[in-house]
């Protein structure tokens, strides 16, 4: 690598993580281990376990990064994708997805203040919570327990004993409201 | 399900929230909708802000010195095959070969191998079975044979013991002559209608390109050809035969041998006759 990584975008890394590069690899690990590892660990509420998927997770990423395509989406959402799936995976084999969510409820762990991370995504994370704060109770509710419990509608309803309806309804209804109070800040 | 109904589906399919059947429907609409696959790929970039919403936790600090040394370990073993030189993408083919793959693999080669084997067998019993089915054909056919053989030899029969019983019925003895002396027969004929049973013993087994030959030799006529026909193993022979209306009065017969299929004049020497009277 010839520049600094932090000046090098997202997509460049990834395609020269695909070219077999280890220190494009480190890059990435070096820009978004907090985000990654701290929705890993969101999801399975055990430091062990998800720092063994956080390891999963960036063996994919090194074996897999000739798949990703920028016209298919940003290189930020194909990592979140990569790791919240196979947190959840690790969640449904672990096959106590309720007990843990109790937990999860809890107390979270061991979390960084945001001045550990990068201006850039200390403002986006901050940018988000925000925008998720302007939710209605059950839009928010909704949302994240499809996001972070990998939920289906039926099971939402399930578990929150509303009508399915009505969790179609504040699912789609909340996406909306979030894109819109995100859109500003689209770059 | 139109156009539209596949759009509410897809803010819950960027969440990975829809049933299973809704999802594949969905999946399918996409492959021929590009305004429906843009639309979800950008829902997909506003969800995965969602990760956001988790609190940023730092890993343990061994665990990117073990990432790097897996990642490491994996490029080593892909240089072992070859020489690599520093840019180099990945066989991602030989990354997947984990123990599943070539679990996988393993058990596919081995029910290709089972599905050979089977084909095989299945092959060889029905070569076996085809060869039983022709050896049966091949035997009904000679026992058909057989019965129609021996069903006209009963048909003849019955015509003798018929004509030996007619009022009309006559019996010429027939002695082997030089070339075959112990040949014997009998003519057995119905005097009025020249219905005629032939009959002989002890003639020579018939040569593959001759056959036999009987002659009526009407008093102070040329011979007239009548049936050609072969002996079985012992020399015997027992057929049908028709007198020419203008023979019946007073005939001698005669046997020879002739070509396969028989000749216009009889061929010398004489096998077997009536006595020439």
């Amino acid at each position: 690598m010839q520049a600094e990584p932090s000046q090098i975008s997202d997509n460049d890394l990834l395609h020269a993580v695909a070219r077999a590069d280890e220190s494009a690899l480190a890059a990435v690990y070096d820009r978004y281990r907090l985000i990654l590892f701290g929705l890993i660990l969101r999801i399975l509420n055990d430091r062990a376990d998800a720092e063994d998927v956080l390891q999963e997770v960036f063996l994919q990423v090194w074996r897999r990064a000739g798949d990703f395509d920028e016209a298919r989406g940003r290189a930020f959402t194909w990592l979140v994708t990569i790791a919240r799936s196979r947190a959840l995976d690790r969640l449904r084999a672990a096959g106590s997805r309720a007990r843990r969510a109790e937990e999860a409820a809890q107390e979270p762990a061991d979390e960084v203040g945001d001045a550990a991370l990068d201006a850039l995504n200390a403002e986006k994370g901050a940018i988000v919570r925000d925008a998720l704060a302007e939710l209605t109770d059950e839009q928010r509710k909704v949302l994240l327990l499809a996001y972070f419990e990998g939920l289906t509608q039926t099971e939402i309803a399930e578990r929150l004993g509303d009508p399915l309806g009505t969790v179609k309804t504040r699912m789609r209804s909340g996406l909306i409201r979030l894109r819109e109070l995100l859109a500003p800040h689209a770059n | 399900m139109e156009h539209q109904d596949y759009q509410q589906l897809l803010i819950p399919h960027s969440l990975d929230a829809l049933e299973m059947s809704e999802a594949r429907e969905l999946e399918a609409h996409l492959k021929t909708c590009a305004e429906c696959r843009a639309e979800l790929t950008a829902l997909r970039d506003e969800v995965g802000l969602l990760a956001h919403a988790a609190k940023p936790a730092e890993p343990g600090p061994q665990v990117r010195a073990r990432i790097l040394d897996a990642v490491h370990a994996e490029r080593k073993e892909y240089r072992g095959g070859a020489a690599v030189t520093g840019q180099v993408v990945p066989i991602r083919t030989r990354a997947n070969w984990n123990i599943w793959t070539i679990g996988l693999r393993l058990a596919a080669g081995l029910a290709f191998v089972a599905l050979l084997i089977g084909i095989v067998v299945l092959w060889r019993r029905e070569v076996r079975l085809r060869q039983d089915v022709a050896q049966l054909e091949r035997q009904l056919n000679t026992q058909q044979h057989e019965l129609a053989r021996d069903r006209d030899a009963l048909a003849r029969q019955r015509e003798l013991v018929a004509l030996l019983n007619s009022p009309n019925g006559r019996k010429l003895e027939m002695a082997g002559a030089q070339t075959a002396q112990s040949a014997r027969g009998a003519f057995v004929y119905d005097q009025k209608t020249g219905k005629a049973v032939f009959l002989a013993d002890g003639l020579p087994a018939t040569p593959a390109d001759k056959a036999y030959e009987l002659w009526f030799v009407p008093k102070g006529r040329s011979p007239v050809p009548g049936r050609i026909f072969t002996v079985d193993a012992s020399g015997h022979a027992l057929l049908p035969e028709q007198i020419p209306a203008d023979a019946l009065e007073s005939f001698v017969i005669a046997i020879t041998l002739e070509p396969k299929k028989g000749s216009a004049v009889p061929t010398l020497p004489i096998y077997l006759s009536t006595p020439s009277s």
